[in-house]
């Protein structure tokens, strides 16, 4: 046990001023602890995926809608069973359409695209407006499906728009940090 | 005398050793007197690394706790899993399962209703929750920018239709950023 022994004392009757640390009853509380925050910890498997909405009539009409509309955007159709659409446009002008077979890839329950993936970052690479690590705006890609597609097919889709990563120079610290490069936006019309 | 040491059997003549105090017939005294030269049995633990690696672990555990804990997840919602995902973020969550739809536990809307009605569709009693959620929020933050988060739980059997009709009285009750939650691809859904 530790203790503190600062030399002679105990002489002449005074009282010693060695003295020990009760350090068993403190590891005893550390040890205690230790086991609650172990107990109690937290190790979640749960995330998350962004997606703006774009319904009829802004939500924010402080926002400027024209300068939005100027961009060049990738809208992804997913409304037949064999093929994705993958459409360039500017404003309301189709710039390129491309067709995408539609082969999905199981992965235990899930399902994945991993050709679409790849189709939309070829796309983004050979046609996206923001590709330098200092562009402060994200290229948008449009999402639009029929109203029976089930949701585990439109997260699919959407992570697959998410393939495609960028750098971005974070504002103000100078940090490169590698990030998706289109802004998804979940069409509801 | 011999450099190799002999038998004791063999050699009638023990070595000899130290004989002064070895003749005090109680045991402990002679022990303390004569000595012996054996090793002490004492031993000193080092108790102080050991203290600064439990502190260690206990900071570690004590900077990773959560005093939220998991999110909530309804337990008839079954998460789709995706790969580019983002961390959690706190935001009222928006559960919807195969029949109700729910905002942090509290029904605010039917399924069925919506697929049933087969169209496109605001819920009014949604859009009232999570209107008064964002004029709570103003009030606690005078000042601030409201973020217009939502988190929305969908299940992964769940048609598009109502997600976009969720979707939708989201934006227009203030929440146009939209995250969906799902599990990390790989780790438990």
């Amino acid at each position: 046990m530790a203790g503190i022994d600062v030399g002679g004392g105990g002489h002449g009757g005074k009282r010693s001023v060695n003295m020990e640390l009760p350090l068993i009853p403190f590891i005893d509380f550390l040890l205690c602890l230790v086991a609650f925050l172990l107990i109690t910890a937290v190790w979640s498997q749960m995330a998350r995926i962004n997606a703006d909405a774009r319904v009829p009539g802004p939500p924010r009409p402080e926002e400027e809608i024209e300068q939005k509309e100027k961009d060049k955007q990738l809208h992804v159709e997913m409304r037949g069973e064999r093929k994705f659409q993958l459409v360039w446009k500017e404003g309301s002008t189709v710039v390129n359409t491309i067709d995408v077979e539609r082969k999905p890839v199981k992965v235990n329950e899930d399902v994945t695209y991993p050709d679409l993936g790849k189709k939309i970052a070829e796309e983004w690479k050979a046609n996206g407006s923001h590709r330098a690590a200092t562009a402060k705006k994200f290229d948008q890609a449009v999402l639009h499906t029929d109203n029976t597609t089930p949701f585990a097919d439109v997260i699919a889709v959407i992570d697959a728009i998410y393939t495609p990563q960028r750098e971005y120079t974070v504002p103000g610290s100078g940090k490169t940090e590698m990030v998706p490069a289109f802004n998804v936006t979940f069409a509801v019309n | 005398m011999s450099e190799k040491p002999l038998h004791r059997f063999e050699q009638p003549i023990s070595v000899p050793g130290r004989r002064l105090l070895h003749g005090i017939p109680l045991g402990f005294v002679r022990k303390k007197a004569a000595g012996g030269g054996g090793r002490s049995l004492n031993q000193e633990l080092p108790l102080i690394p050991f203290i600064d690696f439990l502190l260690c672990i206990v900071l570690f555990l004590l900077a990773s706790f959560s005093a939220t804990g998991e999110m909530p997840i309804d337990q008839n919602v079954k998460l789709p899993n995706a790969e580019n995902v983002l961390d959690m973020v706190e935001a009222p969550m928006v559960a919807i399962t195969g029949t109700q739809i729910l905002v942090d536990g509290v029904p605010a809307g039917s399924t069925r209703a919506i697929e049933e009605a087969n169209r496109l569709q605001r819920i009014d009693e949604l859009f009232n929750i999570l209107k008064n959620k964002r004029e709570l929020w103003r009030q606690i933050n005078p000042g601030k920018e409201f973020p217009g988060v939502a988190v929305l739980q969908v299940d992964r059997r769940v048609p598009a239709l109502v997600v976009k009709s969720v979707f939708q009285t989201a934006a227009f009750a203030g929440y146009p950023n939209i995250s969906f939650m799902v599990g990390r691809m790989g780790g438990e859904g």
